[in-house]
Protein backbone atom coordinates (compact mmCIF):
# COMPACT_ATOMS: atom_id res chain seq x y z
CA UNK A 1 0.00 0.00 0.00
CA UNK A 2 1.24 3.08 -1.09
CA UNK A 3 1.15 5.75 1.72
CA UNK A 4 1.91 9.77 1.80
CA UNK A 5 4.40 11.76 3.84
CA UNK A 6 1.22 13.03 6.07
CA UNK A 7 0.78 9.15 7.50
CA UNK A 8 4.14 8.81 8.45
CA UNK A 9 3.61 12.36 9.88
CA UNK A 10 0.32 11.67 11.85
CA UNK A 11 1.10 7.80 12.44
CA UNK A 12 4.43 9.32 14.38
CA UNK A 13 2.48 11.56 16.17
CA UNK A 14 -0.22 9.59 17.38
CA UNK A 15 2.33 6.50 18.35
CA UNK A 16 4.57 9.15 20.44
CA UNK A 17 1.34 10.44 22.12
CA UNK A 18 -0.23 7.00 23.22
CA UNK A 19 3.75 5.85 24.47
CA UNK A 20 4.21 9.02 26.47
CA UNK A 21 0.46 9.04 28.15
CA UNK A 22 0.52 5.05 29.03
CA UNK A 23 3.85 5.75 30.60
CA UNK A 24 2.76 8.39 32.22
CA UNK A 25 -0.02 6.76 33.66
CA UNK A 26 2.26 3.86 34.53
CA UNK A 27 4.60 6.44 36.69
CA UNK A 28 1.68 8.26 38.49
CA UNK A 29 0.89 4.85 39.60
CA UNK A 30 4.09 3.70 40.51
CA UNK A 31 4.98 7.07 41.93
CA UNK A 32 4.01 6.41 45.85
CA UNK A 33 6.29 3.13 46.23
CA UNK A 34 8.95 4.96 44.43
CA UNK A 35 9.03 7.65 46.54
CA UNK A 36 8.64 5.49 49.58
CA UNK A 37 11.91 3.82 48.57
CA UNK A 38 13.94 6.91 47.81
CA UNK A 39 13.38 8.10 51.15
CA UNK A 40 14.13 4.97 52.70
CA UNK A 41 17.50 4.83 50.75
CA UNK A 42 18.35 8.80 51.78
CA UNK A 43 17.75 8.00 55.51
CA UNK A 44 19.75 4.62 55.23
CA UNK A 45 22.67 6.58 53.51
CA UNK A 46 22.36 9.35 56.17
CA UNK A 47 22.67 6.73 58.90
CA UNK A 48 25.08 5.02 57.14
CA UNK A 49 27.88 7.50 56.77
CA UNK A 50 27.12 7.92 60.69
CA UNK A 51 28.01 4.74 61.30
CA UNK A 52 24.27 4.41 62.53
CA UNK A 53 22.70 1.95 59.95
CA UNK A 54 24.46 -1.52 61.54
CA UNK A 55 21.71 -4.60 61.50
CA UNK A 56 18.62 -2.21 60.78
CA UNK A 57 16.00 -3.35 58.86
CA UNK A 58 14.24 -1.30 56.34
CA UNK A 59 11.18 -1.16 58.77
CA UNK A 60 13.28 -0.12 61.54
CA UNK A 61 15.07 2.93 59.04
CA UNK A 62 12.35 5.64 59.73
CA UNK A 63 11.96 5.46 63.52
CA UNK A 64 15.71 5.71 64.31
CA UNK A 65 16.47 8.88 61.89
CA UNK A 66 13.41 10.32 63.26
CA UNK A 67 15.11 9.90 66.83
CA UNK A 68 18.43 10.77 66.21
CA UNK A 69 18.75 13.13 62.93
CA UNK A 70 18.47 16.56 62.52
CA UNK A 71 19.27 19.43 60.82
CA UNK A 72 21.91 21.41 61.74
CA UNK A 73 24.26 24.30 60.47
CA UNK A 74 28.44 23.96 60.30
CA UNK A 75 29.91 27.23 60.17
CA UNK A 76 26.70 28.92 58.88
CA UNK A 77 26.02 26.41 56.36
CA UNK A 78 22.91 24.77 56.62
CA UNK A 79 22.47 22.74 53.01
CA UNK A 80 24.62 22.24 50.44
CA UNK A 81 23.18 23.11 46.71
CA UNK A 82 19.85 22.09 48.63
CA UNK A 83 20.42 19.37 50.58
CA UNK A 84 20.61 19.75 54.52
CA UNK A 85 23.33 19.30 56.62
CA UNK A 86 22.41 17.36 59.31
CA UNK A 87 23.38 15.92 62.68
CA UNK A 88 23.08 12.95 64.74
CA UNK A 89 21.75 14.76 68.43
CA UNK A 90 21.73 12.19 70.83
CA UNK A 91 20.33 13.41 74.15
CA UNK A 92 20.53 17.38 73.34
CA UNK A 93 24.93 16.73 72.31
CA UNK A 94 25.69 16.86 68.61
CA UNK A 95 27.80 13.68 68.34
CA UNK A 96 28.73 13.98 64.54
CA UNK A 97 27.61 15.74 61.41
CA UNK A 98 26.17 14.22 57.97
CA UNK A 99 27.55 16.67 55.42
CA UNK A 100 26.02 16.27 51.46
CA UNK A 101 28.48 16.57 48.89
CA UNK A 102 28.22 16.69 45.51
CA UNK A 103 30.42 17.02 42.44
CA UNK A 104 31.24 15.30 38.74
CA UNK A 105 32.83 12.06 38.68
CA UNK A 106 34.59 10.35 35.10
CA UNK A 107 30.28 9.47 33.91
CA UNK A 108 27.82 11.60 35.79
CA UNK A 109 27.16 13.65 39.00
CA UNK A 110 28.63 11.86 42.11
CA UNK A 111 26.28 12.72 45.42
CA UNK A 112 26.35 11.78 48.95
CA UNK A 113 26.90 12.44 52.27
CA UNK A 114 30.69 12.91 54.47
CA UNK A 115 30.10 11.72 57.96
CA UNK A 116 32.25 13.38 60.45
CA UNK A 117 32.21 13.92 64.39
CA UNK A 118 31.72 17.07 66.35
CA UNK A 119 34.74 18.17 66.68
CA UNK A 120 35.85 17.73 63.11
CA UNK A 121 39.19 15.49 63.99
CA UNK A 122 37.42 12.15 61.95
CA UNK A 123 35.10 11.04 59.52
CA UNK A 124 32.63 9.20 60.76
CA UNK A 125 31.74 7.20 57.01
CA UNK A 126 30.85 8.17 53.53
CA UNK A 127 27.85 7.44 51.29
CA UNK A 128 26.98 7.69 48.15
CA UNK A 129 23.00 8.48 47.10
CA UNK A 130 23.73 9.00 43.55
CA UNK A 131 26.54 7.60 41.77
CA UNK A 132 26.49 6.50 37.77
CA UNK A 133 30.03 4.79 37.04
CA UNK A 134 30.47 2.24 35.18
CA UNK A 135 29.24 -1.25 37.11
CA UNK A 136 31.91 -3.30 38.13
CA UNK A 137 34.88 -0.73 37.72
CA UNK A 138 34.07 2.46 39.06
CA UNK A 139 30.42 1.88 40.18
CA UNK A 140 32.71 -0.39 42.36
CA UNK A 141 33.00 3.02 44.87
CA UNK A 142 29.77 1.86 45.93
CA UNK A 143 31.15 -1.61 47.69
CA UNK A 144 31.49 -2.10 51.49
CA UNK A 145 35.14 -2.04 51.32
CA UNK A 146 35.97 1.06 49.68
CA UNK A 147 33.26 2.70 51.93
CA UNK A 148 34.31 1.12 55.34
CA UNK A 149 37.69 3.12 54.41
CA UNK A 150 36.11 6.07 55.16
CA UNK A 151 35.80 5.42 58.76
CA UNK A 152 37.55 7.06 61.63
CA UNK A 153 40.02 9.02 58.71
CA UNK A 154 42.08 11.83 60.58
CA UNK A 155 40.90 15.12 59.35
CA UNK A 156 42.10 18.90 59.82
CA UNK A 157 42.00 22.46 58.53
CA UNK A 158 44.00 22.37 55.14
CA UNK A 159 45.11 19.23 55.05
CA UNK A 160 43.51 16.85 52.30
CA UNK A 161 43.13 12.95 52.07
CA UNK A 162 45.11 11.38 49.39
CA UNK A 163 45.38 7.74 48.53
CA UNK A 164 48.26 5.76 49.89
CA UNK A 165 49.82 4.57 53.44
CA UNK A 166 50.57 6.92 55.91
CA UNK A 167 51.25 7.37 59.51
CA UNK A 168 47.75 7.95 60.54
CA UNK A 169 45.56 6.01 57.84
CA UNK A 170 45.89 3.82 55.01
CA UNK A 171 43.52 4.71 52.04
CA UNK A 172 43.16 2.17 48.79
CA UNK A 173 41.62 3.61 45.53
CA UNK A 174 39.50 1.37 43.02
CA UNK A 175 41.93 -0.65 40.67
CA UNK A 176 41.25 -0.03 37.25
CA UNK A 177 38.84 2.66 37.89
CA UNK A 178 41.72 6.00 38.60
CA UNK A 179 39.47 8.65 37.21
CA UNK A 180 36.35 7.47 39.23
CA UNK A 181 38.51 7.17 42.45
CA UNK A 182 40.06 10.15 41.98
CA UNK A 183 36.79 11.83 41.59
CA UNK A 184 35.69 10.75 45.17
CA UNK A 185 38.43 11.89 46.57
CA UNK A 186 38.93 15.94 44.66
CA UNK A 187 34.80 15.52 46.27
CA UNK A 188 35.48 14.91 49.57
CA UNK A 189 38.05 17.21 49.81
CA UNK A 190 36.07 19.65 48.16
CA UNK A 191 33.34 18.87 51.37
CA UNK A 192 35.99 19.61 53.79
CA UNK A 193 37.41 22.17 52.58
CA UNK A 194 33.98 24.30 51.63
CA UNK A 195 31.85 22.68 54.31
CA UNK A 196 33.50 21.09 57.21
CA UNK A 197 36.48 23.73 57.44
CA UNK A 198 34.70 26.84 55.79
CA UNK A 199 34.36 29.06 58.70
CA UNK A 200 37.46 28.28 60.45
CA UNK A 201 40.45 31.18 60.79
CA UNK A 202 43.36 30.41 58.76
CA UNK B 1 6.52 -17.79 5.76
CA UNK B 2 4.96 -21.14 7.05
CA UNK B 3 4.16 -21.05 10.66
CA UNK B 4 6.85 -22.47 13.21
CA UNK B 5 4.93 -24.41 16.00
CA UNK B 6 6.13 -22.81 19.44
CA UNK B 7 8.09 -25.62 20.55
CA UNK B 8 10.67 -25.31 17.57
CA UNK B 9 10.17 -21.68 17.90
CA UNK B 10 11.74 -22.29 21.61
CA UNK B 11 14.03 -25.40 20.63
CA UNK B 12 15.41 -22.71 18.13
CA UNK B 13 15.83 -19.50 20.05
CA UNK B 14 17.18 -21.74 23.19
CA UNK B 15 19.31 -23.49 21.29
CA UNK B 16 20.25 -24.11 18.17
CA UNK B 17 19.88 -20.69 17.30
CA UNK B 18 20.55 -18.33 20.72
CA UNK B 19 21.08 -14.95 20.27
CA UNK B 20 23.85 -14.85 22.44
CA UNK B 21 25.88 -17.63 21.51
CA UNK B 22 25.22 -18.04 17.99
CA UNK B 23 24.00 -14.13 16.79
CA UNK B 24 26.58 -12.72 19.24
CA UNK B 25 23.83 -10.43 20.11
CA UNK B 26 23.53 -8.63 23.65
CA UNK B 27 26.94 -9.27 24.85
CA UNK B 28 27.56 -6.05 26.22
CA UNK B 29 25.28 -6.67 29.08
CA UNK B 30 26.28 -10.36 29.74
CA UNK B 31 29.52 -9.17 30.26
CA UNK B 32 28.28 -6.69 32.61
CA UNK B 33 25.86 -8.27 34.56
CA UNK B 34 26.76 -11.41 35.16
CA UNK B 35 28.72 -11.46 38.71
CA UNK B 36 26.09 -12.73 40.62
CA UNK B 37 22.86 -14.96 39.79
CA UNK B 38 20.23 -12.97 40.96
CA UNK B 39 21.25 -9.92 38.82
CA UNK B 40 21.39 -11.75 35.81
CA UNK B 41 17.79 -13.60 36.67
CA UNK B 42 16.23 -9.97 36.59
CA UNK B 43 18.45 -8.43 33.61
CA UNK B 44 17.60 -11.60 31.91
CA UNK B 45 13.73 -11.88 32.81
CA UNK B 46 13.55 -7.82 32.29
CA UNK B 47 14.97 -8.27 28.31
CA UNK B 48 12.79 -11.56 27.90
CA UNK B 49 10.11 -9.56 29.00
CA UNK B 50 10.65 -6.23 26.88
CA UNK B 51 11.66 -8.86 23.57
CA UNK B 52 8.12 -10.71 24.01
CA UNK B 53 5.78 -7.85 24.43
CA UNK B 54 7.90 -5.17 22.00
CA UNK B 55 7.09 -8.17 19.41
CA UNK B 56 3.70 -8.58 19.72
CA UNK B 57 3.26 -4.96 19.71
CA UNK B 58 5.04 -4.41 16.80
CA UNK B 59 3.78 -7.32 15.02
CA UNK B 60 0.00 -6.20 16.06
CA UNK B 61 1.45 -2.78 14.39
CA UNK B 62 3.38 -4.53 11.44
CA UNK B 63 0.67 -3.37 8.38
CA UNK B 64 0.15 0.19 9.30
CA UNK B 65 3.86 0.82 10.64
CA UNK B 66 5.16 3.24 7.59
CA UNK B 67 8.03 0.95 6.05
CA UNK B 68 10.69 4.32 6.13
CA UNK B 69 10.15 5.29 10.03
CA UNK B 70 10.05 1.53 10.93
CA UNK B 71 13.38 1.54 13.26
CA UNK B 72 12.01 4.74 14.60
CA UNK B 73 8.46 3.25 15.97
CA UNK B 74 10.67 -0.07 17.10
CA UNK B 75 12.99 2.07 19.07
CA UNK B 76 9.76 4.14 20.52
CA UNK B 77 8.13 0.97 21.78
CA UNK B 78 11.15 -0.56 22.87
CA UNK B 79 12.20 2.33 25.09
CA UNK B 80 8.38 2.55 26.46
CA UNK B 81 8.89 -1.07 27.93
CA UNK B 82 12.08 -0.25 28.90
CA UNK B 83 11.15 2.64 31.01
CA UNK B 84 7.63 0.86 32.45
CA UNK B 85 10.61 -2.14 33.61
CA UNK B 86 12.72 0.72 35.06
CA UNK B 87 9.80 1.86 36.60
CA UNK B 88 8.66 -1.28 37.88
CA UNK B 89 12.21 -2.44 39.14
CA UNK B 90 12.48 1.15 41.19
CA UNK B 91 9.25 0.45 42.69
CA UNK B 92 9.17 -2.85 43.94
CA UNK B 93 12.48 -4.48 43.96
CA UNK B 94 14.72 -1.12 44.95
CA UNK B 95 17.96 -3.30 45.69
CA UNK B 96 18.12 -4.55 42.51
CA UNK B 97 17.15 -1.67 40.65
CA UNK B 98 20.12 0.45 42.96
CA UNK B 99 22.38 -2.47 41.04
CA UNK B 100 21.31 -2.95 37.84
CA UNK B 101 21.88 0.84 37.80
CA UNK B 102 22.24 2.37 34.54
CA UNK B 103 22.01 -1.38 32.48
CA UNK B 104 18.33 -1.45 32.66
CA UNK B 105 18.49 1.77 30.57
CA UNK B 106 20.37 0.15 28.44
CA UNK B 107 18.23 -3.01 27.72
CA UNK B 108 16.90 -0.45 25.01
CA UNK B 109 20.01 -0.83 23.47
CA UNK B 110 20.05 -4.56 23.70
CA UNK B 111 20.55 -5.73 19.97
CA UNK B 112 18.25 -8.67 21.36
CA UNK B 113 15.33 -7.27 21.17
CA UNK B 114 15.67 -4.94 17.87
CA UNK B 115 17.05 -8.03 16.15
CA UNK B 116 13.84 -10.04 16.68
CA UNK B 117 11.88 -6.90 16.03
CA UNK B 118 13.49 -6.40 12.61
CA UNK B 119 13.26 -10.42 11.59
CA UNK B 120 10.78 -11.71 13.15
CA UNK B 121 7.85 -9.50 14.45
CA UNK B 122 7.92 -7.40 11.26
CA UNK B 123 7.14 -10.68 9.24
CA UNK B 124 4.76 -13.07 11.77
CA UNK B 125 1.50 -12.77 13.43
CA UNK B 126 1.54 -11.25 16.72
CA UNK B 127 1.34 -14.62 18.98
CA UNK B 128 4.29 -16.40 17.55
CA UNK B 129 6.15 -12.77 17.59
CA UNK B 130 5.31 -12.56 21.37
CA UNK B 131 6.64 -16.19 21.58
CA UNK B 132 9.79 -15.93 19.25
CA UNK B 133 10.81 -12.43 21.27
CA UNK B 134 10.09 -14.02 24.93
CA UNK B 135 12.12 -16.99 23.75
CA UNK B 136 14.54 -15.35 22.71
CA UNK B 137 15.16 -13.47 25.91
CA UNK B 138 14.67 -17.02 27.70
CA UNK B 139 17.59 -17.79 25.53
CA UNK B 140 19.56 -15.03 26.79
CA UNK B 141 18.51 -15.39 30.46
CA UNK B 142 19.92 -18.82 30.43
CA UNK B 143 23.47 -18.01 28.97
CA UNK B 144 23.56 -15.23 31.58
CA UNK B 145 22.70 -17.84 34.54
CA UNK B 146 25.16 -20.11 33.47
CA UNK B 147 27.83 -17.61 33.32
CA UNK B 148 26.75 -15.91 35.94
CA UNK B 149 26.31 -19.73 38.23
CA UNK B 150 30.44 -19.88 37.31
CA UNK B 151 31.25 -16.55 38.40
CA UNK B 152 29.65 -16.17 41.40
CA UNK B 153 30.72 -19.90 42.89
CA UNK B 154 34.16 -18.87 41.95
CA UNK B 155 34.22 -15.49 42.40
CA UNK B 156 32.27 -14.90 45.57
CA UNK B 157 31.41 -18.35 46.60
CA UNK B 158 28.00 -18.40 46.77
CA UNK B 159 25.10 -19.52 44.69
CA UNK B 160 22.09 -16.86 44.29
CA UNK B 161 23.83 -15.50 47.73
CA UNK B 162 23.75 -18.59 49.57
CA UNK B 163 27.20 -19.81 50.69
CA UNK B 164 28.31 -22.56 48.93
CA UNK B 165 31.74 -22.68 50.06
CA UNK B 166 32.29 -25.44 52.28
CA UNK B 167 35.74 -26.32 51.46
CA UNK B 168 37.07 -22.94 52.08
CA UNK B 169 38.63 -22.15 48.83
CA UNK B 170 40.23 -18.91 47.93
CA UNK B 171 37.46 -16.73 45.32
CA UNK B 172 39.03 -15.18 42.30
CA UNK B 173 38.64 -11.82 42.48
CA UNK B 174 39.20 -11.90 38.26
CA UNK B 175 35.69 -13.69 38.29
CA UNK B 176 33.86 -11.06 40.15
CA UNK B 177 35.47 -8.57 37.46
CA UNK B 178 34.22 -8.15 33.54
CA UNK B 179 37.09 -9.89 32.41
CA UNK B 180 36.07 -13.13 34.06
CA UNK B 181 32.61 -12.94 31.70
CA UNK B 182 34.38 -12.61 28.50
CA UNK B 183 36.62 -15.65 29.00
CA UNK B 184 33.75 -17.78 29.71
CA UNK B 185 31.73 -16.44 26.73
CA UNK B 186 34.52 -16.48 24.48
CA UNK B 187 34.81 -20.24 25.86
CA UNK B 188 31.21 -21.17 25.40
CA UNK B 189 30.92 -19.72 21.90
CA UNK B 190 34.13 -21.80 20.28
CA UNK B 191 32.40 -24.67 21.97
CA UNK B 192 28.93 -24.40 20.21
CA UNK B 193 30.42 -23.23 17.36
CA UNK B 194 33.04 -25.64 17.15
CA UNK B 195 30.41 -28.32 17.86
CA UNK B 196 27.74 -26.86 15.07
CA UNK B 197 30.65 -26.98 12.80
CA UNK B 198 30.84 -30.90 13.35
CA UNK B 199 27.22 -31.63 13.14
CA UNK B 200 27.09 -29.68 9.46
CA UNK B 201 29.79 -31.27 8.13
CA UNK B 202 28.88 -34.46 6.97
CA UNK B 203 25.69 -32.87 5.64
CA UNK B 204 27.71 -30.45 3.52
CA UNK B 205 28.69 -33.23 1.40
Amino acid sequence: MKRGHIYTFVFMIVITAVLVFALAAAYEGFKPSIEKNKLLQEQRAVLYSLGLDEGLTDADIAPVYEESIEPAALNGIEDVNGVKVLAHVKDGQTVAYAVPFDGAALWGALRGYLGVNADLTETTGLVFTYQNETPGLGGRIDEDWYKAQFRGLPISKGSNLAYGAFDSYKLDAVTGATQTSSAVLRTVNKALNETVFAGEVQ
Amino acid sequence: MAAEKIGANFKRNMFTENQVLRAILGICSSLAVTNTMRNSLVMGLGVAFVTGLSSLTLSLMRNIIPFRVRMLVQTLVIAAYVIFVDLFLQAFLPDISKQLGPYVGLIITNCIIMGRAEAYAQSNPPIPAMFDGFFAGLGYTMVLLFISLIREVLGFGTIFGMNVNFIGFETWTIMIMPPAAFFIIGSMIWFISARAAKKEAPKAK
